[in-house]
């Protein structure tokens, strides 16, 4: 690239507000503070979209399309924006290496890339941000094809329900005080409602276990919840044990988990029995969400209703099952 | 009764109702102060002791032993003894290793628990027999052979999708034409066993008309046929039911259909080796049309249907060896052994097997050999085949290797085994057909001893040794 056009890059990096600590390279330079430009809304004509859900073992899927290819993505809040499979798109132009330690953690060759004209049916997405990183886990995990995962920034102006029953997700536009339009509302049987942070775009919620307090990151893509061994062992003295396995980890390592069960989980408004949780070590998903977290509430969690994320009011709630 | 009475009637009754809780509980397994403890009650059952050690993730060890007091297995897993008290014992783990080797992201771990339900819900598994019920048809076939399914009514919705197995689920292909009464869309199918749904405006539907419905999901059944039993005559016959080795001979579940001048009835037939009869009227005849019968085991004969592709195994010479046999994968080996028939040149015969990869070996005058016809191997407990596979749906081919001396494919088809199946040079590429499940498969070829992934596949993924291998998905 000629000189002059990465003075122009790097001015134009300059002009944007340089409070956030993300760091770029392009061509081999590392831009500090540099935050990349964002992309374009979204656009469609409707005002509620209705999605029909896949289901892979306890992972939402919804297909998509990249310009004509189409395929299955899964739905994560636990990514900041789209991530793609490396399997399927490690053609695609590099516009930024990740660090090592990259936002999408573990793989080392991920890279920053952008597509055009991404398409979930109705709603159209002229230019996006995206990750390519190798998702054979899931792939291989799940028996199923993934092209990629669809994340917070993807939704960042709408209401996002999943309804697991019956395996519907919504995509709602909202009014200008951030609600659900009235006409437009599916679902009205409320027991829950909790505001969340968005922190590196990884949606982060309060909770309490036995009156300790705990940053809990709200994960659609985890397949169970999860807790911190060290932070659990302070917070439940004894804890029954439902199962205990040994998974293999990047590089063959053997990994242990044990899965328990507890009661006592507030999250909102609301106190939840019964709930199961995997307890491994979270240190290393706290760096990759560029927060300590203490947990992950994923499907043992969101299974229990059928929930909505306001992204514009920050807002999470649940609803009864069969009221519609 | 007197109230201060009343009260130590209830406090009994709770003291009674926690002995009775505590008294279940003999055996668990619990979490705190840095380790797990186990708790064996030794007066357990062995399937209530299997059911603890499933939980504590101790796959190899037997129930058996540990009631007999013999706790190695545990101690092997670094489980130490902590206390015995009366019929209970009790074992420690320390729980350190849950801080090692943290993941970056929850998938990496939660992707990876197996699940007890080994199946995929959706994918049906393969059946010996099915048959259609319909409260009214909706899915039927058409002169072509293609399959139509209809979804009446939904007229003023916007959009109708049909979403099955047969694609993979899609929520965006599968759209179906509107007509004056309902929605159409025309499938392909090979005879077999099918879920589906409709998907009206964003929302599954299942086929309120069709009323065999999966397990899971409410998922609509469909049967692609591919078979009819027909019994010519008995115009008098009150009631004729078929039964055989499909549906474990069940006499009452499939009954003939009145039809002309006989009695008929179609379904879908898995490929492979059926017998069965028909019950006219309580009484057990074959089949007269088929002359292919044989013996049962409750001394009744039976009719015998072979369903299937034909192989032809020729082995040409030989023409002074007394007996030429014919032993695979396909047929139990030696307990199958098949004689061949002699010809002008040499030996053949014809056999009908199901689709899938084989080894197989002639055995002339009681000498194993391979097909010396056949350039393509395998190897089965140690001992190099033929190779051969029936109804292959993929050709594996490398191009480029003129000069190398042996290419052999490994892959998750065959447990990447180092032999593998060996591909065979025609004077231009490498090639090896293969009958491949449907879904992901991984394979790399091996080149002269070298592994490597396929250089005209351009999908490939990471392994475990960071040398990448060859993605395939089979429809």
């Amino acid at each position: 690239m000629p000189k002059f056009c990465l003075l122009v890059l790097f001015l134009f990096f300059c002009c944007f507000d340089a409070t956030g600590s993300e760091r770029m390279t392009i061509d081999g330079i590392t831009f500090k503070n540099a935050k990349p430009e964002a992309d374009p809304s979204p656009t469609g004509d409707f005002k509620t979209l209705v999605i029909p859900i896949k289901r892979a073992g306890n992972l939402i899927v919804i297909e998509a399309q990249i310009d004509t290819l189409e395929g299955n993505f899964v739905l994560d809040t636990g990514a900041p924006y789209l991530v793609l499979n490396e399997t399927y798109f490690r053609d695609m132009p590099h516009a930024a290496e990740q660090e090592s330690a990259g936002i999408n953690g573990a793989a080392e060759n991920s890279f920053t890339t952008y597509v055009r004209n991404f398409n979930i049916l109705d709603l159209h997405y002229s230019k996006l941000r995206a990750d390519v990183t190798d998702l054979s886990s899931i792939e291989n995990g799940r028996g199923i094809k993934i092209l990629g995962l669809l994340g917070t920034r993807l939704f960042a102006d709408f209401a996002v329900t999943v309804d697991l029953f019956r395996n519907t997700l919504y995509i709602q536009k909202l009014d200008e005080n951030g609600n659900i339009p009235d006409a437009e509302k599916v679902f009205h049987d409320r027991f829950m409602v909790s505001p969340f942070k968005m922190l590196n775009d990884v949606i982060l919620m309060k909770g309490t276990v036995n009156d300790n307090s705990l940053w809990f990151a709200f994960d659609s893509a985890a397949e169970t919840s999860l807790l911190d061994y060290r932070r659990s062992k302070k917070l439940i003295p004894d804890m029954e044990v439902i199962s205990r396995s040994k998974i293999m980890g990047i590089g063959g390592t053997s990994i242990e988990v044990i899965y328990t069960r507890f009661d006592n989980l507030v999250v909102g408004d609301r106190k939840y029995m019964k709930n199961r949780i995997l307890i491994t070590n979270l240190e290393k998903m706290g760096n990759a969400y560029g927060y300590k977290i203490d947990g992950v509430l994923g499907y043992d969690f969101f299974v229990r209703g059928i929930f909505t994320i306001n992204f514009v009011k920050k807002e999470f709630e649940m609803y009864i099952y069969n009221n519609q | 009764m007197k109230r201060g009475a009343y009260i130590v009637i209830v406090f009994f009754a709770m003291v009674c109702m926690a002995l009775s809780a505590s008294a279940q509980k003999r055996s668990n397994l619990v979490m705190g102060n840095d380790k797990l403890t186990l708790r064996i009650d030794m007066r357990s059952s062995k399937a209530e002791v299997d059911s603890l050690l499933k939980k504590a993730g101790l796959k190899g060890a037997s129930a058996a032993a540990i009631l007999k007091g013999d706790f190695s297995a545990l101690q092997k897993d670094g489980w130490t003894t902590a206390a015995k008290r009366g019929n209970i014992v009790e074992f420690d783990r320390p729980l350190e290793n849950l801080n090692k080797n943290p993941q970056s992201q929850p998938y990496l771990i939660t992707t990876k628990i197996d699940r007890d339900d080994d199946e995929s819900p959706g994918y049906p598994a393969e059946v010996t027999y099915g048959i259609n019920n319909f409260a009214k048809v909706t899915v039927h076939e058409l002169p072509s052979g293609i399959t139509r399914f209809f979804l009446p009514g939904y007229l003023p919705n916007k959009r109708a999708l049909l979403s099955g197995n047969f694609n993979n689920w899609s929520t965006l292909k599968g759209i179906m034409a509107k007509t004056d009464s309902g929605w159409i869309a025309d499938v392909k199918l090979k005879p077999g066993k099918y879920e589906y749904k409709f998907i009206v405006d964003g929302h599954w539907i299942n086929d309120r008309y069709n009323n065999l419905v999966a397990d899971h999901d409410n998922n609509s059944i469909y049967f692609r046929y591919n078979y009819t039993f027909k019994l010519n005559g008995y115009a008098n016959a009150r009631k004729i039911t078929l039964a055989g080795s499909f549906n474990s001979w069940d006499a009452n579940s499939i009954i003939m259909e009145k039809n002309g001048g006989g009695w008929q009835k179609q379904l879908y037939l898995h490929d492979g080796t059926q017998a069965y009869r028909f019950l006219v009227d309580g009484k057990w005849i074959t089949d007269p049309a088929n002359p292919n019968k044989m013996q049962g085991e409750d001394g009744l004969t039976n009719s015998v249907l072979n369903l299937g592709e034909t192989v032809v195994f020729k082995l040409d010479g030989y023409t002074d060896a007394k007996k030429v046999q014919v032993a695979g994968s396909f047929n139990n080996w030696e307990h199958g052994k098949i004689p061949l028939v002699k010809t002008k040149t040499g030996w053949a015969v014809s056999l009908i097997i199901p689709p899938g990869n084989y080894g197989y070996k002639f055995i002339v005058d009681d000498n194993w050999m391979t097909d010396p016809k056949n350039p393509r191997n395998m190897v089965e407990g140690g001992v190099v085949n033929s190779y051969i596979s029936v109804k292959p749906n993929y050709t594996f081919k490398l191009s480029g290797f003129n000069n190398a001396k042996s290419v052999h494919l490994a892959g998750s088809f065959n447990n990447f085994d180092e032999f593998g199946y060996t591909l065979a040079f025609d004077g231009k590429e490498w090639t090896v057909n293969v009958n491949l499940k449907p879904g992901k498969q991984l394979y790399k070829f091996i080149v002269d001893g070298k592994w490597m992934i396929d250089p005209g596949n351009k999908l490939y993924e990471n392994n475990q040794y960071n040398s990448g291998n060859s993605v395939l998905w089979i429809e």
